[in-house]
């Protein structure tokens, strides 16, 4: 399908256009001042100069909390109810896309997870170019080129009198169709996709399976760490998870309930008998470093850090994985 | 189906943890229906001072040979004890100033009657006693009050988080105190199952919770002292709910 242009003027008209085909959800300011996707009341609130939220769009694919099944003596057990209408989930960075990209293989790919699946498909994703800041480093593209495709329904790339919409699905040609009176037809591209010299620099070091084993800031992260479990929350690619099961208090029945689990916790790799495969802050901060960059089963030896910098920007104690491709010679 | 025989008791506390069981007042009929509350001196007039108990709730720092005898006598008649708030677990406010002479600080209060007043440094029940589970809070969030009674029907206890109120508060997309307004916040500390109650409100967290697993004393002490508070400061904020923090602890 041919690209197509939205001035910046005709950008308020596109969004209330899109508030009319579904729930429109982006980057706004939270009641505590913190930038986070939320439902969009009006498109003023919408902040698509914003650097980065603290969550990523994971939480709208794998909340922070959430059941999975109900048990009655009477039912057995019966999958979590799945969530009802579409959203428009506005203004992705093409980092936070990649991210999703990621989450996809690992919940759809290998053994398919009903829950996730039913979420994924309420999802409309309209990515947004973006400036990259001190943090972060991916570049338009992902981490590396190995990193799969970035999925979107459209995608807004900031041109100097608005935005080039580039389609990558049948719905977002449809929300295109119907906001044909708004948007025009695309010009040539002037603005280039972005280099990113970190993300090379990882590539390369991981191609060379570099563990870094010998480098003095496993002890350094380890000492100074707090637990907080900040860098995994706010990970576009962080999946770990925990199960709980809660008995109601009518003594019959109850909730298996999924959350977030981080690696560097203490119960993450502890097992019955307070057994710990990673008793060590330094063992799971080596474990951390395995995952992001060699990845585990199904997906070993792909690199899932995205390149968004939440990691090094939530650290209370700047801590940051990536000081150690800092010791890959050139 | 069999009733539960449970007790909900206070030692030294100002009753607030026994006040979170009343304040449950949606579950309250359920609650009554479910469990024999056979000893509950805040709730009711006549209570069972022998019967044998499945479960004790124990509210309360040991602070009096009085506390000690219910203390015991609880233990005894118990299945399982559950400590209930900072002050059970920890000894909580009333063991704020441990560190100093017992007399001194009964002479502050009571004056020339300071010996006739029988009481010994605060401390938590599992210095006496053994504690099956806990429940921290000043006081204890509903919500897991009543997670240990549902567990209890269910022929279990809860597993609570152990991980840090970071943890529940990056969830929320709460402002970091911390980082975003240099504040002295203990979050990285203290152990979650609050839902980052006091940062929701811009509040920072005061450490009511008492010490999350493997807490890394040392380094939010260097990092709060980076940040220009006093080791001074510091340290009073930490002792308000929990005396006994190793600043050197870094795990």
């Amino acid at each position: 399908m041919a690209e197509t242009f939205l001035t910046y003027n005709a950008l308020g008209s596109f969004l209330v256009r899109l508030m009319q085909i579904g729930t429109l959800h982006g980057p706004t300011l939270n009641d505590l001042g913190v930038l986070s996707f939320n439902p969009v009341t009006s498109p003023d609130l919408l902040q698509l100069n914003y650097q980065r939220t603290l969550l990523p769009p994971k939480k709208y694919l794998l909340p922070p909390q959430s059941p999975i099944l109900h048990y009655a003596p009477t039912e057995g057990y019966t999958p979590a109810k799945t969530p009802g209408d579409e959203i428009l989930l506005f203004g992705l960075h093409p980092c936070d896309l990649a991210g999703i990209a990621y989450l996809d293989r690992v919940f759809l790919d290998d053994r398919p997870d009903p829950l996730y699946a039913s979420r994924r498909e309420r999802l409309v994703l309209v990515g947004i170019s973006c400036e990259s800041d001190e943090y972060c480093f991916c570049g338009d593209v992902g981490v590396c080129p190995t990193a799969a495709a970035v999925p979107f329904d459209l995608f807004l790339s900031r041109q100097d009198s608005g935005f080039r919409i580039r389609t990558g699905s049948r719905r977002g040609e449809e929300i295109i169709s119907w906001a044909a009176d708004i948007v025009g037809t695309a010009g040539a591209e002037t603005r280039p996709a972005e280099a990113a010299e970190t993300a090379r620099r990882i590539c390369h070091a991981v191609g060379k399976r570099r563990m870094f084993e010998g480098s003095t800031l496993w002890d350094d992260f380890a000492g100074r760490c707090l637990s907080c479990g900040a860098c995994s929350l706010c990970c576009p690619t962080c999946y770990c998870v925990d199960v709980r099961e809660y008995g109601a208090i009518d003594g019959q029945t109850g909730e298996r309930v999924q959350e977030w689990d981080n690696c560097l916790f203490k119960a993450h790799g502890e097992i019955a008998g307070g057994i710990n495969f990673r008793k060590t802050r330094q063992e799971r901060f080596h474990y951390r470093f395995l995952h992001k960059y060699y990845g585990f089963g199904p997906l070993r030896d792909v690199i899932s850090c995205v390149g968004c910098g939440r990691c090094r920007a939530v650290c209370p104690v700047g801590i940051d994985l990536l000081e150690l491709f800092g010791e890959e010679p050139a | 189906m069999n009733r539960p025989v449970i007790a909900f008791a206070g030692l030294t506390a100002c009753s607030g943890c026994q006040l979170t069981l009343l304040n449950c007042e949606e579950e309250l009929p359920q609650l009554a229906e479910m469990f024999d509350f056979a000893y509950f001196p805040m709730g009711r007039s006549e209570n069972d001072d022998c019967c044998s108990l499945e479960v004790s709730f124990v509210e309360g720092a040991v602070s009096t040979p009085g506390d000690l005898e219910i203390l015991l006598n609880l233990r005894s008649r118990s299945r399982l004890l559950v400590g209930i708030g900072t002050c059970a677990l920890w000894g909580g406010i009333a063991a704020m100033k441990n560190h100093q002479p017992r007399l001194e600080l009964t002479e502050a209060v009571y004056g020339n009657f300071a010996n006739a007043v029988k009481t010994f440094p605060p401390g938590p029940l599992s210095r006496f006693v053994t504690v099956d589970f806990a429940v921290p809070g000043c006081p204890p969030e509903t919500n897991q009050v009543m997670q240990v009674l549902a567990s209890l029907l269910h022929g279990t206890l809860p597993v609570f988080p152990g991980y840090p109120v970071c943890t529940e508060c990056r969830n929320r997309e709460n402002l970091c105190l911390l980082i975003e307004k240099n504040e002295l916040c203990l979050g990285p500390l203290i152990q979650s199952g609050c839902n980052a109650r006091c940062p929701a409100v811009s509040v920072a967290c005061e450490g009511c919770r008492g010490p999350a697993t493997e807490a890394n004393v040392a380094a939010e002490i260097d990092l709060l002292v980076e940040k220009g508070f006093s080791r001074e400061e510091i340290n009073s904020r930490l002792r308000r709910f929990y005396p006994e923090w190793d600043n050197g602890q870094r795990y």
